[in-house]
């Protein structure tokens, strides 16, 4: 009799540790903020989003992703572009390749590549020789929606876009 | 009953007085004048829009390549970190931890690794962006310089590459592209 509530006891406390482990209130608000999906969850849905607040790889969330994010074709467009690569170097010169799907939205996984942080280089390519590059390197967070955020302001460069609106080399 | 209203009372008047024994901590801050140069290697190295360029951390970085100070601004817009940005970088790391901050400053700059600003880029503490840079090396001497009363200038010029917001979006800069 003792050991049966022994076991409860432990399997009680496993249940509390682990049930903790996946409340984080900061990522729930992030998660609760998001806007409303109109494409059932899979490859397409939420592009623009930040992948990384639910592919976290918490117990009951969606597959993990150590690197996601939406390509955009220009600033002011939220058409994704198709087949772009994207290709990340992190601080150890390792370099992984990615390619967006039809929504414009690339995601990898912690078994391809997890990047030792800061990846210190982005470049993207696109049919027709179009390429971007970002700028800074990311230093902690491999959902590229936490910062590329809509509308652009004095914390957000705005969405990634492949090309300037008028199709030119973005400034 | 009376406990009710003793217990508070005497808890405002333990907040309102000053310490009985007359010690108070004397506050010694880095120099502003000197801080420009660090300021610049702090937004590129720890600025970053997922790291300090956000105003929920603790220490909290603004600049040219990240988060702007003004509203108006946005990142690489303007091209340069602004004078304003510079003070609000300087408060973030003065008051970040500020007895211990004194207490460096009033020993010239020595053993700066007591202070979280150092410890954890040295990878001494725990930090989610990991080590950045190590014992001696310019992004070291660039900050502990600083902390000593006369800023390595030269250091803190040789530990920034050039300045990206100055790149263009298409460089030759790539992540592996053929």
């Amino acid at each position: 009799m003792r050991n049966r509530v022994g076991v409860g006891l432990r399997v009680a406390c496993a249940i509390g540790v682990l049930a903790s482990a996946a409340c984080d209130p900061v990522n729930a608000d992030v998660v609760s903020s998001l806007p409303p999906s109109n494409v059932r969850n899979g490859p397409l849905h939420r592009p623009g989003q930040p992948c990384l607040a639910c592919h976290d790889g918490v117990i009951g969330d969606p597959s993990a992703f150590s690197v996601a994010g939406t390509i955009f074709t220009t600033p002011s467009e939220t058409v994704g572009v198709n087949g772009a690569s994207v290709w990340m170097t992190d601080s150890n010169g390792t370099t992984h390749q990615a390619k967006t799907n039809a929504a414009g939205n690339f995601y990898v996984s912690p078994s391809q590549w997890t990047p030792v942080y800061p990846i210190v280089a982005v470049k993207v390519t696109s049919i027709g020789d179009a390429s971007a590059v970002m700028r800074s390197e990311i230093g902690r967070d491999g959902a590229c929606g936490s910062c590329h955020t809509d509308p652009p302001g004095a914390d957000s460069p705005g969405h990634i876009a492949m090309t300037a609106d008028d199709g030119g080399a973005l400034p | 009953m009376k406990l009710c209203f003793a217990i508070p009372f005497a808890a405002l008047l333990g907040c309102s007085a000053p310490p009985s024994n007359g010690v108070f901590t004397e506050a010694n801050a880095p120099d502003l004048a000197g801080y420009p140069y660090v300021a610049e290697y702090t937004v590129h190295r720890c600025g970053t829009l997922d790291c300090h360029g956000s105003p929920y951390r603790n220490l909290r970085v603004y600049g040219d390549e990240g988060l702007r100070y003004s509203r108006a601004d946005r990142p690489c817009v303007p091209q340069q970190t602004t004078g304003a940005e510079v003070v609000q970088d300087y408060l973030s790391v003065v008051g970040l931890e500020p007895e211990t901050m004194s207490a460096v400053i009033a020993d010239h700059g020595a053993s700066p690794e007591r202070l979280t600003l150092i410890a954890k880029p040295l990878g001494i503490e725990e930090h989610k962006g990991g080590a950045i840079f190590k014992a001696g090396d310019v992004g070291y001497l660039c900050m502990t310089s600083w902390l000593q009363g006369a800023t390595d200038t030269a250091a803190c010029l040789a530990a920034m590459p050039t300045p990206i917001c100055a790149l263009p979006a298409q460089a030759t800069v790539d992540g592996g592209a053929p």
